[in-house]
C-alpha cells in the first residue's frame, strides 16, 4: 500500500507527496504529459532534444547541475512517446533545492548562445549511438510505420528522421515550451522523508508565480483496425536473422492490460515460459525469442521478437510462434501457469516499490493515466485475471488481420 | 510573494555519508561466512552465493562463465525444464553471476518461499549435471552473441584495452571462435568442482530481519567443502607495455569508439580513495572535465567518462567515448589537453568541492537501502576489507588537498605513456 496526499494548484499544477521516513533521501518527480506523440509530424524529435534543453539553464539558474551536486542530488530525466519525466533525488534537509530548481525552468528557459547547437549535435551522436552503430539497432525505427498509419507513435522519440533535429531554431523551441510546459500539463510527485505539509507549502511558495497558461496539444487522430496483414523484409550486415511480430491492442488503462501482462509471462516471461520451452529448448528454432507488450497510454502493442538459429527457414519459425499463439486461443492455460505467473508478480511487484523514488514516479504516471490511488488496485487486478479471460484476449488479439511482421535477414556472404 | 529570491540557492547542508550500516558475520555449522545486513520494509530477501570461480580462476578461456551459465541447465535431481518450471513457480529471482574474480548467484525471494529456495539454491550451486544437450545449444547461443559483439565498436575496442593492459592472462583475453572449438563439459565439471565448493564461498543476506535465513541455510550450505589454494594466474598482469597504440578496423561503422588507460591500484592500496577523487574531476559525474568539454561544449558525442576501477589482483584507469569518425582525432587531442591541465596546474578550490559533494552524494544514495548496501559489502570483502572502508574513504574525500590531486595526475595520468585502442573505419 503506498499512501499519498494531493493538492492542486490554483495554476493547476498538481502535487502529490508519498512520505517515508525510513529513508534520508527525498525524490522530486516531475512529469509533463508531453512525449513524442504530441509533436507535430514535421518536427519530431522534439520532445526528447527539448529534454536536453532542460538542462541547458533557465530564467534565473545559468547551469542546472551544479547546484544539484552541491546539495548532494543526482537528477536525470527520460522521454517516452506519452510523456517527459525529470527527477531529482537528493538529501531530505536539501529538499528546497529541487524546488527552486524545477520551478524556475517551468518559468522559462534561458539557453545560452550556442547551447541550442551543441544540444542538437549531441542527440544527432546519441541517434547515431544507440540506433545506426549497433546490430538490429534501426530495427525499432523500422517497426514503428509499419504498425501505425495515422497515429504519432509511428515515430520514435529520436525522431523519425533526423533532419528535424538538424532543423530545429530558437523560435520552435520557445514555441514547444509554452505549448507544452505549463502548470496544468505537469505533475509534480515527491516520495521520500518530508511530510506533505511541508511537500504543499514548499509547491505553493515556489510554483505558484508560475503562470497556469495555455495547454496547446493537438488533438490526436487515433489508429484506425487493421484489417489485413503487413510485412517487411530487410538486409542487413547482421550475424543472425530477427523475425518480429507486433498486433494492436488496448491503452495501459484498459482491463485487457492485465491479461497481457499475465499472457505474455506465461510465453515468455522466465526461462520456463512457454516460448523458451518450445521453441528454444524443444524445436531448437530460435536462440532466444521475447514477448512483451508497450503498456502506452493509447492503444499499443504486443512485440514478439526472435533471433533465429543459424539455417533455420523464416517461415518455419513464424509458423512454429503462430502455433504457440493458436493454442492459447484454444486451451485454456494450466493452474501451474497462472498460479507461476501470480508468485512472480508478487514478488516482481514488491522490488519494483522497494525505493520511494519509484513510488514517486509510479504515483506521477498513475495520476496522468487517470487515478494516482489506481497504484493501489494495480495488483488486485493482476491477480483476478481468470484463465478464461486469457484465452478471450488471445482471441481477439493473435489475429493475421492484426499482425506485421518484420522479416530482418542477415545479408549472405 | 514577489520577494521569493529566485536567484541564490536556498540554504543547503553539506551532504554527508551518514550512518553506514554494521554487517553482522555469522559463522555456518561447517564454517561458511554469512554476513547479515538488516534493513527495508518490504516482505523480501537478497541473498547472494560468492565463489571466486571467476575469469581469473581459468585455465581455458569461457569456463567460468559457461560454469555459471549451465547452473540452471539440469541437476541431479531435476532436468533443465523441471528445473526452471520449480524455481519460476516459488516467484523467486534466480540471477547467476559472474565476473573477472567472483562467480555465483544472487537471490531474491519473499519470505515464505525462503526454505525452499535456499534448497533449489543449493541444488543449482553444488549439484549442476552439465547436460551435453544442453551444452551444445548453449555454446550455439553464445557464438551468436560472440558474433553480434565483434559488430560493436565499443565491445571490439574494450577487449583489445585489457588485452593490451593484462596481455594473455585471464583478465585480459580476448575471444576467439577457436576458443568455442577446444571448451568441453569435462573442462566445466573439473572447474565447478574445484572452485565451486563451501571452502570457498561466503553468503551475504540483506533485507528485512535476515536472520530468518540462517537455519536453512545451515540444512543446505553446512556441508565442508575444500579451500581453494594457490595464486590464481595474473603473473603476465605484471608484464611491462611494450605497444601503445591499437587499432580495430571496423569498415562500417559509423562512429568510433576510443578507450584510454594505464594500470592502477587495486581498492587495499593507499592512493585508491585519493584517484577515485581525481578520476571524478577528470571524467566521473555529468560535470566533470571531459563532459564539459567534449559533449556539452563541443558536442562530439553523447556521452564520455572515465573511471577508476579495481580488480581483486589488478587496479586499472579506463576512459571511455564513442563519438562520429570525423571528430576522432579532435577528440584524442582534447582529452590529452585536458589530462594535461590537470598534471600542470592545480584544482580550484570550487570544483574541489562540488567533487566532493558529488562524492558523498553518490555514497549516500548508494547506502539507501538494503540491497543496495550488499552490493557495496561486496565490494570491499573480494579486497579483504570492510564496510568501515567507507569511512576512511570519506575522511579522504573530506580531507585531500589540491596539490595532492596534481601528484596523482602525475603519478598515474601519464599522457606519453597511455594506451590508446580505436576501433572504427580506417
Amino acid at each position: 500500500m503506498v499512501t499519498f496526499e494531493k493538492h492542486k494548484l490554483s495554476n493547476g499544477l498538481t502535487v502529490l507527496a508519498h512520505y517515508d521516513n525510513t529513508t534520508p533521501m527525498v525524490t522530486t518527480n516531475i512529469l509533463y504529459r508531453t512525449g513524442a506523440k504530441d509533436e507535430d509530424a514535421e518536427a519530431t524529435g522534439f520532445a526528447h532534444l527539448f529534454e536536453h534543453l532542460m538542462f541547458e539553464g533557465s530564467v534565473n539558474i545559468p547551469v542546472f547541475d551544479t547546484p544539484v551536486i552541491l546539495a548532494g542530488g543526482e537528477n536525470n530525466a527520460f522521454t517516452t512517446n506519452d510523456i517527459t519525466n525529470y527527477y531529482i533525488t537528493l538529501p531530505a534537509d536539501n529538499i528546497e533545492t529541487a524546488f527552486w530548481l524545477e520551478s524556475d525552468r517551468m518559468l522559462g528557459l534561458d539557453l545560452a548562445e550556442g547551447k541550442l547547437e551543441t544540444q542538437k549535435r549531441v542527440v544527432i551522436e546519441e541517434y547515431r549511438q544507440r540506433y545506426l552503430n549497433q546490430p538490429y539497432g534501426d530495427l525499432f525505427l523500422l517497426l514503428r510505420p509499419l504498425a501505425y498509419k495515422v497515429h504519432p507513435y509511428m515515430w520514435p522519440t529520436i525522431g523519425k528522421d533526423i533532419s528535424h533535429i538538424e532543423r530545429a531554431d530558437h523560435k520552435a523551441v520557445e514555441r514547444f515550451f509554452n505549448d507544452n510546459y505549463v502548470p496544468g500539463n505537469a505533475i509534480l510527485s515527491v516520495g521520500g522523508n518530508v511530510t506533505p505539509e511541508r511537500v504543499f507549502s514548499l509547491a505553493e511558495k515556489w510554483f505558484a508565480q508560475v503562470t497556469a497558461g495555455a495547454k496547446n496539444k493537438k488533438s490526436i487522430i487515433q489508429e484506425p483496425i487493421q484489417r489485413e496483414r503487413r510485412e517487411l523484409t530487410v538486409y542487413r550486415d547482421v550475424p543472425a536473422d530477427e523475425l518480429v511480430m507486433v498486433f494492436h491492442t488496448g491503452r495501459r488503462n484498459d482491463r485487457d492490460f492485465y491479461i497481457l501482462d499475465l499472457l505474455t509471462d506465461v510465453l515468455a516471461g522466465c526461462e520456463s515460459g512457454r516460448f523458451p520451452t518450445t521453441l528454444v529448448r524443444e524445436k531448437e528454432l530460435f536462440s532466444e525469442v521475447d514477448c512483451y507488450l508497450t503498456g502506452d497510454e493509447d492503444p499499443g502493442l504486443v512485440i514478439i521478437s526472435g533471433r533465429l538459429k543459424n539455417d533455420i527457414d523464416i517461415e518455419k519459425a513464424e509458423k512454429a510462434i503462430w502455433e504457440e499463439l493458436n493454442l492459447l486461443c484454444t486451451t485454456q492455460i494450466t493452474d501451474f501457469e497462472l498460479e507461476k505467473s501470480r508468485n512472480r508478480y508478487e514478488s516482481h511487484h514488491l522490488m519494483a516499490m522497494i525505493s520511494a523514488s519509484n513510488k514517486a514516479f509510479n504515483l506521477a504516471f498513475h495520476e496522468h493515466l487517470g487515478d494516482a490511488g489506481n497504484i493501489n488496485s494495480e495488483s488486485d487486478k493482476y491477480m483476478s485475471v481468470t484463465k478464461d479471460e486469457v484465452t478471450d484476449t488471445a482471441q481477439r488479439t493473435f489475429r493475421s488481420d492484426n499482425c506485421s511482421v518484420i522479416r530482418y535477414m542477415a545479408k549472405r556472404k | 510573494m514577489n520577494t521569493l529570491n529566485r536567484i541564490t540557492q536556498p540554504a543547503t547542508v553539506t551532504p554527508t555519508v551518514g550512518s553506514i550500516p554494521e554487517p553482522e558475520k555469522v559463522l555456518l555449522d561447517g564454517g561458511v561466512p554469512v554476513w547479515l545486513l538488516g534493513s527495508g520494509s518490504e516482505d523480501l530477501l537478497r541473498i547472494e552465493f560468492v565463489f571466486e570461480a571467476g575469469q581469473v580462476r581459468e585455465r581455458q578461456h569461457l569456463t567460468a562463465s559457461l560454469v555459471n551459465e549451465m547452473l540452471t541447465e539440469g541437476t541431479l535431481l531435476y532436468d533443465a525444464v523441471t528445473l526452471n518450471n520449480i524455481i519460476d513457480h516459488t516467484g523467486a529471482v534466480f540471477t547467476p553471476v559472474v565476473d573477472k574474480d567472483n562467480a555465483g548467484l544472487v537471490v531474491i525471494t519473499l519470505s515464505r518461499t525462503l526454505d525452499k529456495v535456499l534448497e533449489l539454491a543449493a541444488e543449482v550451486l553444488f549439484n549442476p549435471s552439465f547436460p551435453e544437450n544442453e551444452f551444445r545449444m548453449l555454446i550455439e547461443r553464445r557464438i551468436q552473441r560472440f558474433l553480434t559483439s565483434r559488430q560493436k565498436t565499443s565491445v571490439v575496442s574494450r577487449e583489445l584495452f585489457y588485452n593490451a593492459l593484462f596481455g594473455n592472462a585471464p583478465y585480459g583475453r580476448i575471444t576467439t571462435p577457436d576458443d568455442f572449438a577446444v571448451i568441453n563439459t569435462s573442462l566445466l565439471q573439473e572447474f565447478h568442482k574445484e572452485f565451486y565448493n563451501t571452502g570457498n564461498l561466503y553468503i551475504t543476506v540483506a533485507g528485512k530481519d535476515p536472520h530468518r535465513a540462517i537455519p536453512s541455510l545451515n540444512r543446505y550450505f553446512s556441508s565442508s567443502g575444500n579451500c581453494r589454494t594457490g595464486e590464481p594466474f595474473t603473473e603476465q598482469s605484471k608484464q611491462v607495455i611494450q605497444k601503445r597504440e591499437y587499432f580495430a578496423e571496423m569498415p562500417d561503422a559509423v562512429q568510433s569508439s576510443i578507450r584510454i588507460g594505464w594500470k592502477g591500484v587495486c581498492k587495499s592500496h593507499p592512493d585508491f580513495a585519493p584517484l577515485q577523487v581525481a578520476n571524478t574531476i577528470l571524467g566521473g559525474y555529468f560535470g566533470s572535465r571531459l563532459m564539459k568539454n567534449i559533449r556539452e561544449d563541443k558536442g562530439f558525442t553523447y556521452s564520455i567518462g572515465s573511471l577508476a576501477g579495481s580488480l581483486k589482483y589488478a587496479g586499472f584507469i579506463t576512459i571511455v567515448t564513442e563519438v562520429a569518425n570525423e571528430y576522432r582525432v579532435q577528440t584524442l587531442n582534447e582529452i590529452n589537453k585536458e589530462i594535461d591541465k590537470l598534471r600542470q596546474s592545480t584544482v580550484p578550490e570550487n570544483e574541489l568541492v562540488m567533487v566532493r559533494n558529488q562524492i558523498m552524494g553518490d555514497m549516500a544514495r548508494a547506502f539507501d537501502g538494503p540491497f543496495a548496501v550488499a552490493e557495496y559489502l561486496r565490494g570491499v570483502l573480494d579486497h579483504g576489507l570492510t564496510l568501515g572502508y567507507y569511512r576512511i574513504f570519506e575522511e579522504t574525500v573530506k580531507t585531500i588537498t589540491s596539490d595532492k590531486i596534481k601528484e596523482l595526475f602525475n603519478t598515474y595520468f601519464i599522457t606519453d605513456e597511455s594506451i590508446e585502442v580505436i576501433a572504427g573505419p580506417r
